[in-house]
């Protein structure tokens, strides 16, 4: 495991070398973030002064060597927006988002897997019908339109929930969340909904498929046989069975929650990052760019890993470090 | 006391507590379009920021919402000579931490805005050569040349307590550095979210109308309208086209509109002798570059139905404008003639030029930085191609195209200024005046206009302190640029604002929505 763990660790190094690399190039490319940041009423004498104060005046390549220089001092450099590390602004922003996209993780898998396993034990029955109906929905309908629907319909129709912001926070660990208020619950709950209705769409379907897979198997038949309770079968042989699959839809969705739920930030102006990412996108904000990026190669790179070991637990025959 | 008196007690105590409560203490939540980058007042400038900044902090002079100068912590001022502007303090003004207001705070404020890293502020202090401080309630400051714009400049720095001349941004957005003397007092900021605000019960101009101000920052137009309508907003910033009849068919809001300072025109390349975007029919290459042709660049003014434009691409959100700034500002011109839609004349004064079967031109411009940028774009390409020029039009994001207008890339793009000092200097020595890397003049003067006259006047008017002498050489300006066509001014970006019916506000020229100039209606 601990060798596993070292290779991913050296894999993730080169990807972020290589992504670095490609964002610097990338950046200079899309246009000069000179242009954007400065102020046009400085003139000339002014402006160059802002670029050697940005650094930005040093050809592309000693930019990005000395980049790598402040990397190995845990520096990823000063946002051109911000004026701050770049790693601070993320980590401003990461609280919000992970308790969005956790709290939207927990509803799609609390409604997903029942639904998905009542439909595929029962597959007849009117009610999965319509179950397997609205999962298609879910699948189909457009997250900013569902999301506007939403606003529409439970804040400014029905008032019963606000439509926008973070509402009250209180403090964790040095951190505000959300979560622990009444407001902030209150203003968590639409996005959270937003986010979770395409994915538990996704696990619900994943879940479906895999019950119907396993139920035909000799080893659910033969636990029939031997008279075992229904409630066993189901937990112990069906649902440990189908569970490699949805974990693995689980992990990477949790990733890409986490990293693009900008769509849905931006209508219910949740200050997460995903909109951190895309305002500095369009301001060529580098440092942040970068620092973010790098961040989410860490993240999918550790969840795959999360997700590995996962599976050893559900299924004793799949060995970390062998071929299996 | 039984069980069921106590509750009683508490129904009553509670009720007590939260009627008269929410009848005194009146709050306001405002949807800002555009977040702030950043809470220290001179760490960078543009409009969210410096809006913001207004709430908190103070400046010597109070800019008016037609860029006019009023006194704010500066009472009077006299110029001692040619550099020399001597500044009287107001007196008995504190700061939220309770510490008093001194010319050292003024002294530290303007040099630390001078020195900062960033240079955000650099063009309001490129000319402060030193400040001192005379007495506890005066102080001077010392102009490396004649700057008639120093007051306007001086609007612009707010002034912090010396006790921060040293803090790091950290320390404005955290709290304790982010103490002045103006309307508000920070309660908390949270980035890309909000910034709370309570009211500075000791103002001197007087306290506001609110208690409370959350400065919400909401730039998605759907979200923001959303909450308007759900009543979570009180008034918001830059009410989407789209919401308009939604806002209008609701008994409870209304719509504020006033007029911009931010003037949206067309540039075209007058310098160089081809220009790369304009052809003949066949593709072939013109003889000359038709827009050096004063009567084709009337043309294509001509050729353009501005009301139409106004009307329905911008849905009333903009207000045509004809030279730099509209009437009532400094420098606007009455000899200015008011070109107006008339496609006929426009294709006799092409054929006069020598293009009586036109030309073809693909014209350039930017995608989402400017209110509904590139359908105006559109709807002026089709507006050319009715009089004869085969216009193709192409629109970028702002990254891609920011850099090149600018250079001249272009043979005819759109451009925009946000005039923020309200008098013509300022759009003209950007936008008319020809290149200079040494003055610092035409830096986005992407046609090279190259004009005499008009380089003459600006350096004149740029250094005269008089402002009667001052204004009829900015006016002479204006008439040179537009009646010799050397911009094609499209309109002036309206602010227009979505309200609650109890809320009162004159926007501003500048576009700030200062929360101590909302008013309850009726008071």
């Amino acid at each position: 495991m601990v060798t596993t763990l070292i290779r991913r660790i050296i894999q993730a190094g080169f990807v972020i070398l290589a992504m670095t690399v490609i964002v610097f190039l990338g950046v200079n490319v899309i246009g000069n973030p000179v242009d954007i940041l400065i102020n046009p009423d400085l003139n000339q004498a002014e402006r160059l002064r802002v670029i050697e104060n940005l650094g930005l005046d040093r050809p592309l390549w000693q930019q990005y060597l000395s980049f790598l220089h402040g990397l190995t001092e845990g520096n990823f450099g000063n946002s051109f927006v911000y004026s701050k590390p770049a790693l601070d602004v993320i980590l401003e922003r990461l609280p919000a988002t992970l308790e969005l996209a956790l709290c939207a993780m927990v509803i799609a898998i609390v409604v997903g897997l029942p639904l998905g396993l009542y439909a595929g034990l029962y597959p007849n029955r009117v009610s999965s019908r319509v179950i397997m109906t609205g999962s298609i929905l879910g699948f189909s309908l457009p997250t900013f339109w569902v999301g506007l629907m939403l606003i529409l319909l439970f804040a400014v129709q029905l008032g019963w929930l606000p439509s926008n912001g973070r509402g009250e926070t209180a403090m964790l660990f040095g951190v505000r969340w959300s979560f622990l208020t009444w407001d902030g619950l209150s203003h968590l709950l639409l996005p959270a909904l937003n986010l979770a209705l395409f994915k538990t769409s996704l696990i619900l379907r994943l879940t479906r498929a895999g019950v119907q897979e396993v139920i035909m198997q000799d080893y659910v038949k033969f636990a029939r046989a031997k008279g075992l309770r229904e409630n066993r079968i189901i937990l112990v042989h069906i649902l440990k069975n189908l569970m490699i699959p949805v974990v693995t839809i689980i992990g990477l969705e949790f990733g890409s929650l986490i990293a693009f739920s900008i769509v849905t930030e931006s209508i219910f102006g949740w200050p997460g990052m995903g909109k951190l990412i895309i305002d500095s996108i369009n301001l060529l904000d580098r440092p942040v760019i970068v620092a973010y990026l790098m961040m989410m190669v860490v993240l999918f790179v550790s969840l795959n890993f999360i997700i590995d070991v996962c599976y050893t637990l559900l299924d004793p025959r799949v060995r970390l470090d062998g071929k299996g | 006391m039984t069980r069921r008196n106590f509750h009683a007690s508490v129904i009553a105590l509670i009720a007590a507590g939260a009627i008269p409560a929410s009848a005194q203490e009146p709050t306001l939540s405002i949807g800002m379009a555009a977040p702030i980058t950043s809470l220290d007042p001179h760490e960078d400038s543009n409009s969210p920021n410096n809006a913001t900044s207004r709430h908190i902090w103070d400046s010597l002079i109070n800019r008016g919402g037609l860029a006019e100068n009023k006194p704010q912590l500066a009472t009077e001022w006299e110029v001692v000579d040619d550099t020399h502007w001597r500044f009287k303090l107001r007196e008995g003004v504190t700061f939220h931490d309770g510490s008093s207001f001194d010319a050292e705070d003024v002294v530290v404020s303007l040099i630390r805005a001078r020195d900062k890293e960033s240079q955000a502020f650099a063009s309001y202090t490129r000319n402060i050569a030193d400040v001192t401080a005379e007495d506890d309630h005066t102080v001077v400051v010392e102009t490396t040349v004649p700057d008639p714009m120093i007051l306007n400049s001086l609007s612009r720095i707010r002034i912090i307590s010396s006790e921060f001349a040293d803090a790091p941004v950290s320390d404005f957005e955290n709290g304790p550095a982010a103490v002045g003397t103006g309307p508000f007092k920070l309660v908390s900021y949270t980035p890309g979210d909000r910034i709370e605000l309570e009211r500075n019960e000791d103002y001197f101009a007087g306290p506001a109308d609110w208690s409370r101000v959350t400065l919400r920052l909401v730039p998605d137009d759907g979200g923001r309208l959303a909450s308007l309508l759900a009543g979570d907003l009180d008034l918001i910033e830059n009410l989407p086209a789209e919401g308009v009849a939604r806002v209008e068919s609701n008994d409870d809001l209304k719509i504020i509109r006033g007029q911009s300072t931010r003037l949206v025109y067309l540039g075209m390349d007058v310098s160089r002798d081809q220009t790369p975007f304009a052809t003949a029919k066949d593709g072939s290459p013109l003889d000359s570059n038709p827009f050096k042709d004063a009567r084709v660049r009337k043309a294509l003014l001509m050729a353009m139905n501005r009301e139409a434009i106004v009307d329905r691409v911008m849905q009333k959100n903009g207000t045509v404008a004809h030279q730099f700034v509209a009437e009532g500002f400094f420098g606007h011109s009455g000899e200015v003639e008011e070109v107006g839609y008339d496609p006929e004349a426009a294709k006799a004064l092409l054929a006069e030029a020598g293009y009586p079967d036109g030309f073809a031109l693909t014209i350039h411009g930017p995608s989402g930085r400017y209110v509904n940028d590139s359908e105006v774009l559109q709807a002026a390409g089709q507006m050319f191609s009715r009089i004869g020029i085969d216009t193709k039009v192409e629109v970028m994001p702002w990254s891609v195209y920011s850099g090149k207008y600018s250079d001249g890339e272009y043979s005819l793009f759109l451009g925009s200024w946000g005039v923020n000092t309200g008098e013509v200097s300022n759009p003209a020595l950007a936008l008319v005046a020809a290149r200079n890397a040494d003055k610092g003049t035409g830096r986005y003067n992407g046609g090279g206009i190259d004009v005499p006259a008009i380089n003459e006047l600006l350096d004149q008017a740029t250094s005269t302190l008089d402002e009667e002498t001052r204004e009829p050489l900015l006016q002479n300006v204006s008439a040179a640029t537009f009646n010799d066509v050397w911009l094609l001014p499209m309109h002036y970006e309206n602010v227009v604002l979505g309200a609650k019916n109890g809320i009162e506000f004159k926007p501003r020229g500048d576009k700030y929505t200062l929360a101590y100039e909302v008013h309850k209606a009726g008071e």
